[in-house]
């Protein structure tokens, strides 16, 4: 079925396979530099999600889909939010009483009120690096899947 | 000429006389001064009795009754802005847990004959505080994640609802 | 001719931002093919995002990160508000953009065709009424 003549060009291939990791080592840098330079969640995550859309463009989509499955990609984009819906229910539980959600200071990572509101904003911003990343993914990967009754028609021309 | 162009034509000359206009109160690109950045004009008094109470850093009675009556919270106390001649903070006080007790609220400016009264915007006490609020030097990032918090919780909400549509609609019956 | 430069020319961001946006308003209505009237919604949401952080611009500002030498010196800082509130509405229009894209999908597989002129003709074959 999918035995269509696709040229391979050998530059081409080797470079994209040097550059990936280095992809996304620079997504992950931007997401947890997000507080002391420009950066953050939402660009961290699509430069990450923009490494399995070049390995899509250089090689074919049943690879970038054997290696980034359908389970994990469920398991990532929930795991963001529940992480950052999580984090302001801790801040309910710990200010006993006065309930104040999304307060980090209450969380007691470390001893100091203002260091706390710097490590949930951490927190915050990976959870949100993660669902952005998962999210474009599976929205490129479902954009450019070749239908099925257009393969089969295909077939039955070529034939 | 055709009539829907002449018709067109008409209504762009109009709306452009309708834009030069209003365009003398729209702000001027990169003023420092106007609303959004610096401050909102209140009302104006009268200087004379006032300057030198307020030299004397106490808030006189005509300045907290007039913000009272037009519903602003009371001000506590006065202070000079150093190297600038007749210009004066007026702060308030404040019962919120965890956060400062008294914030910089009023800017009263000498104008010639008039006494300027004005509230600060709320960027100010986003650029001069934050850092040490929020222990984060990133004005935009302790802004997202830390004052709009919740905000951001239904953004990335709404991008996890757009994956899902997406998979909804281009996953054929069979297969889903 | 004073009046008429400190007035309107010193606004330039009006101008420019008009400009962009009827371009898009234009590719949205008047454009046939399904693919060119999303790039007009993309070109109309991209003017509006200009417009908006042309509004906290200071001149001769910096980029908004506090640092000691920076206040030092005795520079300004840009107004941080604006691009807080567009950052929110980019990624709308992201998502806005991947639905309606996928949306298109559909209708190709359906009708056939992506001009929206012939597919107003099958409709009408098939028994839909359009006033």
């Amino acid at each position: 079925m999918k035995d269509e003549q696709r040229e391979r060009n050998i530059v081409v291939e080797t470079v994209v396979r040097v550059m990936i990791p280095f992809i996304q080592l620079f997504a992950l840098y931007v997401i947890i530099h997000g507080a002391g330079g420009p950066g953050g969640g939402f660009q961290g995550g699509v430069v990450f999600a923009s490494a399995f859309i070049l390995y899509v463009i250089a090689f074919d989509l049943a690879g970038a889909r054997a290696r980034f499955p359908e389970s994990a990609n469920t398991i990532f984009s929930s795991l963001g939010l529940y992480l950052y819906a999580g984090i302001g229910l801790l801040a309910i539980i710990f200010s006993s009483g006065a309930a104040q959600y999304l307060n980090y200071g209450f969380i007691p990572f470390t001893s100091d009120f203002y260091e706390n509101r710097a490590l949930g904003m951490d927190f915050v911003e990976m959870g949100i690096g993660i669902t952005v990343m998962a999210i474009t993914a599976s929205i490129f990967f479902d954009l450019s899947q070749k239908d099925e009754k257009e393969s089969e028609k295909e077939e039955e021309e070529s034939k | 000429m055709n009539r829907l162009k002449l018709i067109t034509l008409l209504l762009i000359i109009l709306l452009c006389a309708l834009f030069i206009y209003v365009a003398e109160d729209i702000p001027v690109f990169g003023d420092p001064n106007t609303p959004p950045l610096k401050s909102v004009e209140l009302f104006t008094l009268e200087v004379d009795p006032l300057a030198s109470l307020l030299n004397q850093h106490i808030v006189p009675e005509t300045l907290s009754g007039e913000l009272v009556k037009r519903g602003f919270p009371p001000p506590s106390r006065v202070e000079k802005i150093p190297d600038l001649e007749g210009e004066w903070n007026v702060f308030i006080a404040k019962e919120e847990p965890r956060y400062a007790k008294e914030e910089k609220y009023y800017w009263v400016k000498k104008e010639g004959d008039k006494l300027r009264i004005s509230r600060y915007a709320f960027v100010v006490r986003w650029i001069e505080k934050g850092l040490e609020e929020t222990a984060v030097p990133n004005m935009v990032t302790y802004g997202l994640a830390d004052y709009r918090g919740y905000d951001t919780l239904g953004e990335t909400s709404v991008i996890f609802t757009a994956g899902v549509s997406v998979i909804l609609l281009l996953r054929r019956r069979s297969r889903l | 001719m004073e009046w008429f430069i400190a007035k309107i020319f010193a606004k330039y961001n009006y101008w420019v931002f008009i400009l962009l946006m009827m371009i898009g308003f234009y590719g949205i209505i008047a454009k046939d093919n399904l693919i060119k009237k999303i790039i007009g919604l993309n070109i109309f949401q991209t003017a509006i995002f200009l417009y908006f952080i042309s509004l906290g611009a200071v001149k001769g500002g910096t980029a908004p990160i506090v640092d000691e030498e920076i206040i030092r010196k005795g520079y300004v800082y840009a107004n941080p508000l604006p691009h807080v509130l567009i950052l929110t509405a980019i990624v709308v229009s992201v998502a806005t953009t991947a639905v309606a894209l996928s949306l298109v999908i559909r209708m190709h597989q359906e009708y056939g065709t992506i001009e929206e002129s012939e597919i107003i003709e099958t409709s009408k074959d098939k028994g839909m009424t359009w006033t």
